[in-house]
């Protein structure tokens, strides 16, 4: 193994007597090669000046930032954003109708999900032993804190969950569930009998013909009729399961489409070598599956993150629902506009890491293809 | 040659109503070198890759290794492991390293703990000259490095029987040279080998026994030497003067 390790890196003399232009000979030869051009960008630059003034102007400049006196009298005649509003409600906001004394906990819950989330995208957890662990570990402590009911903690009901710690969680338990959802329902759809693939492919169509705000609906409030009552879980749990099968529907076909892209002759080689279906499907394909259709996950993740939002109308309050709160109380109805850039850049925050992290894996993953 | 390592009895097999393969009778000695030449289409792909079950034979009955070849399934993973192949496009696992490559097979598949597999892999890296490429992945490697890979990836199961399916058929012809020598070092060990394959030249050098199949058929059979210089169908005779012309 050591007489390997000195292995000159490939494409490392391609630049080889080529040197970059500077920035100033770039800037010219892309905006200012001829008059006209120069004319247009110019324009261009004046109007996005012009613009970002008047945003800066309102968002910062002439923006009020806190009500020392806890009203929203501060607001009454500015020209510019009333970041009071967040100052003021921001609990709200991010942790929706949990007890206020109790609040600590859902910030804590919040940052235990979100600090899960965030290592198992480190490769050091890639391992299947590892991301059990965390997620179960990550799980249990979210939902001791939240729940309460022990360690002298008072029991809070998902019910009075809500906010940004909501979303998280409502985020990661149905990615967490519907994923393996995906694998089963994509490997299944593959099978060489005819009967499991054909009602497999029936479910996902099903699943996917149907919005979810209706599964939603069916999964809180019809399933209870429906169901024997030892069945019936906690409403946020069907939800949350709902909520899974709607990505894994989805997820699934990705998966497959996935699977369709690896040569056969990879699948071949593998049972040539004695591998059984497991090894075979663990090993060589899933792995190629997910590099093949990582672009379609990450937009799958992306949108599955907003999709959250549409738990309000079975009564959850979301971070977006928790903002309509927020300034729904008459006195700060005015500043919907600062609440919901609030909730944007909130939602931002998320989903450009999340597209960061998927445009990272694609760098890392590069090397090991054709 | 002691005990048939495959014997092969009354063979066909069908795609739908069209006939690939007719009454084939072979049996494979162990030890034996075997070459299956014949234009394209006349199945001898597809007869080495019933050998292990990659095609699945309609008719007649398939030994391997003393076991025979049906719809058993723990049957058939036992006997691939025991059967290597390399293909015409390598088919190697493009998102694992050249090593994982040949410690996958033998560390799941055969349970050998990580460290002797590697061990094993890097041996037989080193036998087909490519060593320091061991942590590098297939997509940088040339195709004539890529199937030496793919020979000491299917070498690393220590397989009793070894397939060819078309090895150099895929090479640019400057890298033909470097499997084929690996090729033949192999024969020289004693293993089993079945070879399709259009180098006549290596055919005359390694082979017990050239089999010439057209249409589905064994045609003729026998000693390279007989073979291509005396060869008794018609058939035969054209290919060969095909083949050898250039």
């Amino acid at each position: 193994m050591t007489a390997v390790s000195d292995m000159n890196t490939p494409r490392q003399t391609l630049n080889v007597g080529f040197r970059p232009d500077g920035l100033a000979t770039r800037l010219r030869r892309r905006y200012f090669r001829t008059p006209a051009n120069a004319l247009i960008s110019l324009l261009g630059m004046a109007a996005l000046l012009y613009l970002a003034y008047h945003a800066l102007d309102w968002a910062v400049l002439k923006a009020v930032w806190s009500s020392p006196d806890g009203t929203s009298a501060v607001c009454r005649d500015i020209a510019g954003a009333c970041w009071a509003v967040i100052q003021q409600r921001w609990r709200i906001i991010i942790f929706g109708l949990f007890p206020y004394d109790e609040q600590w906990r859902s910030m804590l819950a919040c940052v235990v999900m979100v600090v899960t989330i965030v290592l198992s995208c480190l490769p050091w957890f890639w391992k299947p032993l590892r991301l059990s662990i965390l997620w179960c570990a990550g799980f249990i402590i979210f939902y001791v804190l939240m729940r309460g009911g022990l360690f002298g903690m008072r029991a809070v009901m998902p019910a009075d969950w809500g906010g940004l710690t909501l979303t998280v969680f409502l985020y990661a338990a149905g990615v967490l569930i519907g994923m393996p959802m995906a694998i089963a329902m994509a490997l299944l759809r593959r099978s060489e009998m005819p009967l499991v693939s054909r009602m497999t492919g029936a479910l996902i169509d099903g699943v996917r013909s149907l919005p979810l705000v209706t599964i939603l609906f069916t999964a809180a409030l019809i399933f209870p009729f429906v169901l024997p009552d030892w069945l019936q879980g906690d409403k946020i749990w069907r939800v949350i399961i709902g909520f899974a099968l709607f990505f894994a529907a989805y997820q699934a076909e990705i998966i497959r489409s996935g699977i369709q892209s690896i040569p056969v002759g990879q699948e071949e080689a593998a049972k040539a070598l004695g591998l059984s279906y497991w090894q075979r499907t663990g090993r060589i394909m899933l792995p190629q599956a997910f590099r093949n259709a990582l672009p379609p996950t990450i937009n799958q993740l992306v949108i599955t993150f907003k999709e959250t939002s549409l738990i309000v109308i079975i009564g959850f309050f979301d971070i977006l629902a928790s903002g309509n709160a927020a300034y729904g109380t008459g006195e700060w109805s005015f500043a919907y506009f600062e609440v919901y850039i609030f909730v944007a850049l909130v939602y931002f925050v998320f989903v450009f890491s999340l597209s960061r992290y998927g445009a990272y894996l694609e760098r890392r993953m590069r090397f090991g293809q054709h | 040659m002691s005990e048939a390592a495959i014997r092969i009895t009354g063979m066909n097999k069908y795609y739908g109503r069209f006939q690939v393969l007719r009454d084939i009778n072979l049996d494979v000695g162990s030890g034996e070198r075997i070459v299956i030449c014949g234009p394209s289409g006349s199945g001898k792909s597809t007869l080495i890759r019933c050998i292990n079950r990659l095609e699945e034979h309609q008719q007649g009955r398939i030994d391997v290794l003393g076991t025979e070849l049906n719809d058993d399934i723990g049957n058939i993973d036992h006997i691939r492991r025991d059967v290597g192949m390399v293909f015409q496009h390598f088919n190697l696992f493009p998102h694992l390293t050249v090593l994982e490559n040949c410690t996958l097979a033998p560390t799941l598949a055969r349970k050998i703990p990580a460290e002797e597999a590697e061990a094993t892999a890097m041996t037989y890296l080193e036998r087909v000259r490519i060593p320091e490429q061991a942590s590098k992945f297939p997509g940088q490697l040339s195709g004539g490095q890529q199937q030496r890979v793919a020979i000491a990836r299917a070498l690393c199961m220590k397989p009793k029987i070894l397939l060819f399916d078309e090895p150099t058929s895929a090479l640019d012809p400057e890298m033909i040279k470097e499997v084929l020598d690996v090729m033949v070092e192999l024969a020289s060990d004693g293993m089993t080998m079945l070879c399709v394959t259009h180098e006549m030249g290596f055919a005359r050098q390694v082979a017990d026994r050239v089999i010439f199949m057209d249409k589905g058929e064994i045609v003729e059979q026998g000693r390279p030497a007989e073979l291509f210089d005396n060869p008794k169908n018609e058939r035969t005779r054209t290919f060969l003067s095909q083949v050898l012309s250039h």
